[in-house]
C-alpha cells in the first residue's frame, strides 16, 4: 500500500461519488440536444437525488431484509471498484483486489444483488425484471472474461495496474488488433451491464421493454436514491475502465499535486468524451427485442474471441 | 508449326464466336460452328502426333503446353464437338419453329458454345496451373448462360445452382492454387505453377501445405467434374440445358475438370506419396457411385437419368485414377473418350426425343421403336455402350479399371473395386430397365399422336450414329489411337 | 516503413478483414451487408497496399489500387444496382442458421482455420505468412455464409466473402501468384458476379423474388 495508492484511491472514491450523477446528467443532456429539446440541465440527477433523500423511507409489505440491503451493498461493491481500480493513479490501494477478474466479478455482484432484491418482491414485474436481467448477465459474462482474457496475454498478469502501466509503457499494444476487438467487445458489455440503448432503454417505463427499471420498480424514497447513484456509479466506473484500459495517458504514475491533478482532469475528460460518444449513438439506436439480445451478445463473444486468438499471434 | 498447331484449338472457336458475334444466326452461317468444329478435331489429331512423336511436352508462347495428354483430351474435345455441332443447326432450328428461340437466342447460342470450346480448349493446352484455373472458370461463365438459355423457372434454378456451387466449388481450388504456389516457391527451385517445373520440383515441395492445397484441388475441380459430395448442380444444369451443350457438358466439360485432377494427381504422389490421392480418389469414386445408384433406382426424368449415369461414370473415373499406373490410367483415358462419344450421342437423341414428344419423362415415352425406330436404335445402342456391353470400348476400359484395380496389390483398392463393380451393376440395371420401358411396347395412342413423327434430320441421324459407331469401333481395335493412348498414360502413370 | 510499424500496419487490416467477415455474417440488412463488404474492400486494397510500400514493389502498389476498385469500387455497385432492383425486401429475414449460432459457428471456423492453416505458417515464419490464417478464416465464413442464407444476394457476398479471403491468402503467402492469372482471377470474378446479378434479375422475373426457398423445382 503505497502513498500514492491510498491518495489516489480516496480521490478516486470521491470523484466517482460526486462525479457520476453528473455523468448521467451529462448524457441525458446530450441525448435532449441532440433530440431538439432543451434538457433538465447537467446538475439534474443530483437535484432528483437531494429530494429522494429527503422523503420518508418505506418499503412494501412482505419484503425481506434482502430488499433494504440490496442498495447499499450495491453501492458499497461499487465503490470498492471506485477505491481499487487505476482510474487517477497506476498504483492500488488495495494492490491484491485490484484485479480484473475481481473487479468484474465484484461489478457483477451488483446486478446480483440488484436481481435477488426485485425477486423478492414477489411482484410480476421484480421478478420478469431479474429473470431478464439474470438472462443477459448469463450471456455477457463469458464475452467479460474473454475480453479480459485477451487484454492479459500479452500482459502476463490480469492485475489491473499492470495492464494499464503496460499500455502507458508500449503505446503501439493500444493499436494491436486484439486491443481493438476486446475494446468492441467491453464496450458491448458495458452497455449490456449498465443497461444501456440497444439492450436496455434507461429511459423507459414500458412493461414489455424495460429490463433494469422493472427489477427496481418498488423502491421508494432513500433506498431508490441509493439504487440510482449505484447504477450512476457502476456506469462510471465502467467507462472508467474502458477509458483506461484502453486510452491510459494521462493517469498518475506518481505522488504529487500536479500529477494528480492532472489524473484527475484526464479521467474527467475521457469519462465525459466517452459518456457523450454513448449517449450521441442512442440517439440514432433503438432498442433491440430481447430474443434479439443473444445475437448482439453472441456477437460481442466471437469478437472477444478473435481478441484471444489475435492476442496469440506475436506480431 | 507446334505453335500454329497449339493455337488453333483456341483460336478458330473463338474466330466462330466473333462471325456469329457479327453475322449472327442465319441460313450462310448454319455450317460455321460445325466447321470450327472439324478444324479443332483435325488440329488436335495432328498435334497428337507431334506429341506422340516428340514424346515430352513441348512449352509453347509460355502459356500452352502440348504433351501426349493434352494432345489426347483435345482429341476427345474435338470428336465430342464434332458430335454436338453436328446436331446443333437441326436443334436450333426445330426449337425457332416451335416457337423456343428466335433468330437473336441463336445466335447467342452458337456465339457461347464456341467461347465454350475455345475455353475447354484452353484449359487442356495450359502449361500453367492457374491459366487452367481460369478457364475451368470460363466454361463455368459461358455455360451459365446456355444453361439458364430458356428463361423458365427451372432453367433459372438450374442455371443458378450451377454457378454457385461450381464457382464456390472452383474457389476453393484457387485457394489450393495459392497454397500449391507457396509450397513451390518455397521448394528453392525457382519452380511456379506450370507442370514442367511443378513435376520437376515435386519431390521438394513442403508435405503439409501440399496435403492442404491437394485436398482443395480435388474437391474444387472434383465439384466441376461432378464427383461427389459437390455433385448437386449437376442433374440440374445437364437436363435443363439445350441438348447440344448438355452433351458437350456431360461428354468433355466433366473430362476437363476431372482431367486437372488427374494432373494434380501426378504432383501429389511424388510429393505426398501414392497413398494421399488415392484415398481422396477413392472416397470420391465411391460416394460418386453410390449417389449415382440410389438416385437412378427410381428415377422418372430421361435427361436426369443420363446426368446421373455422367456421375456414375465420373466416379469411375476417379476409381481407375486412384488405382494409378499406367495400365489403370491408359483405361481410364480409354473411358473418357468412350464416354464422351456415347454419352453426347446420348444427350442428342434425349433431345430430340424432348422436341418430338415435348417430355422429359420416362413414363411419358412409350413405344419409341415402333415410333421412331432410327432414334430408338441408337438409343438403345447408346444405352447398351454405357452399361458397358462390348464390343463397345466402355466395356474395354472398364474391364482394364477393374483388372488394374484388383491387381494393384493393395488391399483397400481391391475392396473398393469390388464394390464400384457392385454399385456399377445396379447402376446398369436401373438404366436398361428404364430405357426398356421407353422403347418398347404399345405406343400411347392420345389424340393428336396419330400423325407421324417429324423425320430425324440426317446431321442428327448422323451425329447420334456416328457416336456409338466410334464407340463400338474403338472398342474393337483402339488403332492409330493406340501409341498416343500409351504415351499419355506415361505422362500420368509414370513408373508404376 | 519500420518493422514495427509495419507488422501493426499488417495485424490491422488483416484483422479489419476478419471482423468484416463477422459483421457480414451478424448484420441482416442487406444494404449494410453490401457496404461493410465495401470496407471489407478497402481493407483487402490496404493490405496489399502494406505490402508494396514493405516491398517498395510498384507493380504490387498498382495491383492494390485495382484492388480498390474492383472490391471496393465496382463490385460493391453491382450488388447495390442488384439491391436497387429487388424493390423493398432488403433484409435477411430467416438464414437456414440464426444469427447467434451463425456467430458462434464463425467463431468455430476461425480457430478451425488457424488449426488447419499451421503448416502454412510453420513452412515459412514470417509476419506475412502469420496472417494469412485469417484469411483462410474469412475463406471459411464466405463459404458459410454462402451455404445457409437464404437471399440471392446473401449467397453473392458469401462468395465474395470466399474471394476476398483467397486473394488475401495470396497476397500473404506469395505476394500474388503471377500477373496473367491474377488478371484472369479478377476478370472471372467480375463475370461471375454479373452472371449471378443476371440470374438475380432472371429470378425475380420468372419467380417474383429472390429468395432462394423458391428454387424447389429440380429434385429427385
Amino acid at each position: 500500500m503505497t502513498a500514492l495508492g491510498v491518495l489516489g484511491g480516496a480521490l478516486q472514491a470521491v470523484l466517482v461519488v460526486v462525479g457520476s450523477p453528473l455523468l448521467v446528467g451529462l448524457m441525458r443532456q446530450v441525448r435532449a440536444r441532440m433530440e431538439g429539446r432543451a434538457g433538465a440541465g447537467v446538475g439534474q440527477p443530483w437535484r432528483d437525488l437531494r429530494k429522494l433523500l429527503g422523503k420518508q423511507p418505506i418499503t412494501p409489505r412482505g419484503t425481506s431484509e434482502l430488499f433494504r440491503v440490496a442498495p447499499v451493498l450495491l453501492v458499497a461493491m461499487t465503490l470498492v471498484v471506485a477505491v481499487v481500480a487505476p482510474f487517477v493513479s497506476t498504483a492500488s490501494a488495495l494492490p491484491p483486489v485490484a484485479d480484473l477478474i475481481v473487479v468484474v466479478a465484484l461489478l457483477a455482484h451488483g446486478t446480483v444483488v440488484l436481481a435477488l432484491a426485485g425477486l423478492d418482491t414477489g411482484t410480476a414485474f421484480g421478478g420478469m425484471g431479474a429473470s431478464r436481467e439474470t438472462t443477459i448477465l448469463a450471456l455477457v459474462e463469458p464475452t467479460a472474461l474473454m475480453a479480459i482474457f485477451a487484454l492479459s496475454v500479452p500482459v502476463g498478469s490480469t492485475a489491473l495496474p499492470a495492464i494499464v502501466g503496460s499500455g502507458l509503457q508500449d503505446p503501439a499494444r493500444v493499436l494491436s488488433p486484439a486491443s481493438l476487438l476486446a475494446a468492441v467487445a467491453l464496450l458491448l458489455v458495458v452497455v449490456a451491464e449498465t443497461g444501456r440503448l440497444p439492450v436496455d432503454n434507461p429511459s423507459t417505463h414500458l412493461e414489455l421493454t424495460m429490463v433494469h427499471e422493472a427489477m427496481v420498480l418498488e423502491y421508494a424514497g432513500p433506498d431508490l436514491a441509493l439504487v440510482e447513484l449505484g447504477s450512476a456509479m457502476r456506469l462510471s466506473v465502467y467507462l472508467g475502465l474502458l477509458a483506461n484500459l484502453f486510452l491510459p495517458w494521462g493517469i498518475a504514475t506518481e505522488a504529487g499535486v500536479l500529477a494528480l491533478a492532472l489524473g484527475v482532469l484526464a479521467l474527467v475528460v475521457k469519462v465525459a468524451v466517452l459518456g457523450a460518444a454513448l449517449a450521441f449513438a442512442e440517439v440514432f439506436l433503438a432498442k433491440v427485442r430481447l430474443f434479439r439480445v443473444p445475437e448482439l451478445l453472441a456477437g460481442s463473444f466471437l469478437l472477444a474471441l478473435l481478441a484471444v486468438t489475435a492476442a496469440y499471434f506475436p506480431a | 508449326m507446334v505453335t500454329l498447331l497449339a493455337f488453333a484449338p483456341i483460336l478458330v472457336p473463338a474466330l466462330g464466336a466473333v462471325v456469329h458475334l457479327l453475322l449472327g444466326w442465319r441460313r450462310a452461317t448454319t455450317w460455321v460452328g460445325t466447321g470450327s468444329a472439324a478444324l479443332v478435331a483435325v488440329a488436335a489429331v495432328l498435334l497428337a502426333g507431334q506429341a506422340v512423336r516428340a514424346g515430352d511436352g513441348v512449352v509453347v508462347a509460355g502459356f500452352l503446353l502440348v504433351d501426349p495428354l493434352s494432345a489426347y483430351m483435345l482429341v476427345v474435345i474435338g470428336a465430342v464437338a464434332v458430335l454436338a455441332a453436328l446436331a446443333t443447326p437441326a436443334h436450333l432450328a426445330a426449337e425457332i419453329a416451335a416457337g423456343r428461340a428466335d433468330e437473336r437466342s441463336a445466335a447467342r447460342h452458337v456465339v457461347l458454345v464456341q467461347a465454350f470450346l475455345a475455353a475447354m480448349a484452353l484449359a487442356v493446352l495450359a502449361a500453367d496451373l492457374g491459366v487452367l484455373w481460369v478457364a475451368v472458370e470460363a466454361t463455368t461463365i459461358v455455360t451459365a448462360f446456355l444453361v439458364g438459355q430458356r428463361r423458365t423457372r427451372t432453367a433459372v434454378e438450374a442455371a443458378w445452382k450451377y454457378v454457385v456451387i461450381c464457382s464456390a466449388g472452383i474457389a476453393l481450388a484457387l485457394l489450393g492454387i495459392v497454397l500449391l504456389n507457396f509450397a513451390a516457391l518455397h521448394t528453392g527451385t525457382g519452380a511456379g505453377l506450370g507442370w514442367v517445373e511443378l513435376t520437376a520440383a515435386a519431390g521438394r515441395l513442403d508435405p503439409g501445405v501440399t496435403r492442404i492445397a491437394v485436398v482443395l484441388l480435388v474437391l474444387g475441380f472434383g465439384a466441376k467434374a461432378g464427383l461427389a459430395p459437390l455433385h448437386a448442380w449437376l442433374p440440374d444444369a445437364h437436363s435443363q440445358a439445350p441438348a447440344p451443350v448438355s452433351a458437350l457438358m456431360s461428354g468433355v466439360l466433366l473430362s476437363v475438370a476431372f482431367y486437372a485432377i488427374l494432373r494434380i494427381k501426378v504432383v501429389s504422389d511424388l510429393a505426398l506419396g501414392p497413398g494421399f490421392a488415392r484415398g481422396l480418389l477413392l472416397a470420391a469414386a465411391l460416394a460418386s457411385l453410390a449417389v449415382a445408384a440410389s438416385l437412378l433406382l427410381h428415377q422418372r426424368d430421361h435427361k436426369r437419368m443420363l446426368a446421373y449415369s455422367s456421375i456414375e461414370h465420373m466416379g469411375l473415373l476417379a476409381l481407375g485414377a486412384a488405382v494409378g499406373g499406367v495400365a489403370a490410367t491408359a483405361a481410364v483415358l480409354l473411358h473418357v473418350l468412350g464416354h464422351g462419344l456415347v454419352k453426347s450421342a446420348l444427350f442428342l437423341g434425349a433431345g430430340r426425343l424432348l422436341q418430338t414428344t415435348g417430355t422429359s419423362r420416362i413414363d411419358g415415352v412409350r413405344g419409341l421403336a415402333t415410333d421412331q425406330p432410327l432414334l430408338a436404335g441408337c438409343l438403345a445402342a447408346g444405352m447398351l455402350a454405357l452399361v458397358g456391353f462390348p464390343p463397345f470400348s466402355l466395356f474395354a476400359s472398364e474391364l482394364g479399371i477393374a483388372r488394374a484395380g484388383f491387381g494393384s496389390g493393395v488391399a483397400v483398392v481391391g475392396w473398393a473395386t469390388a464394390l464400384a463393380l457392385v454399385l456399377v451393376v445396379v447402376i446398369a440395371a436401373a438404366l436398361v430397365n428404364h430405357t426398356s420401358r421407353m422403347l418398347l411396347g404399345d405406343p400411347p395412342d392420345a389424340p393428336g399422336t396419330a400423325t407421324a413423327p417429324p423425320r430425324l434430320p440426317r446431321s442428327t441421324a448422323t451425329a447420334l450414329v456416328a457416336g456409338p459407331v466410334a464407340a463400338a469401333a474403338l472398342g474393337l481395335t483402339a488403332g492409330p489411337l493406340a501409341p498416343l493412348l500409351t504415351a499419355a498414360a506415361r505422362t500420368v502413370g509414370g513408373a508404376p | 516503413m519500420t518493422a514495427a510499424l509495419y507488422h501493426q500496419l499488417l495485424d490491422l487490416t488483416a484483422g479489419a478483414l476478419l471482423l468484416t467477415a463477422v459483421l457480414v455474417v451478424w448484420r441482416r440488412d442487406l444494404a449494410m451487408i453490401i457496404r461493410i463488404f465495401a470496407v471489407q474492400g478497402v481493407a483487402l486494397a490496404a493490405l496489399v497496399g502494406v505490402l508494396a510500400a514493405h516491398e517498395g514493389s510498384v507493380e504490387l502498389a498498382v495491383v492494390a489500387l485495382g484492388v480498390l476498385v474492383l472490391r471496393a469500387g465496382v463490385l460493391p455497385a453491382l450488388l447495390r444496382r442488384a439491391l436497387a432492383a429487388a424493390g423493398d425486401d432488403r433484409r435477411e429475414t430467416r438464414p437456414l442458421v440464426n444469427v447467434a449460432a451463425s456467430l458462434l459457428a464463425a467463431a468455430a471456423l476461425t480457430l478451425l482455420a488457424l488449426a488447419v492453416s499451421a503448416p502454412i505458417v510453420e513452412l515459412a515464419p514470417s509476419p506475412t505468412t502469420r496472417a494469412a490464417p485469417i484469411g483462410v478464416a474469412v475463406v471459411l465464413i464466405g463459404f458459410f455464409v454462402l451455404v445457409t442464407r437464404r437471399r440471392a444476394l446473401s449467397q453473392l457476398v458469401g462468395f465474395l466473402l470466399m474471394d476476398n479471403g483467397i486473394t488475401a491468402v495470396g497476397f500473404l503467402v506469395t505476394s500474388g501468384i503471377g500477373l496473367v492469372v491474377e488478371v484472369g482471377v479478377a476478370l472471372d470474378v467480375l463475370l461471375v458476379v454479373l452472371v449471378l446479378g443476371i440470374l438475380t434479375g432472371r429470378m425475380r422475373e420468372v419467380f417474383g423474388g429472390t429468395d432462394l426457398d423458391e428454387l424447389r423445382e429440380l429434385h429427385d
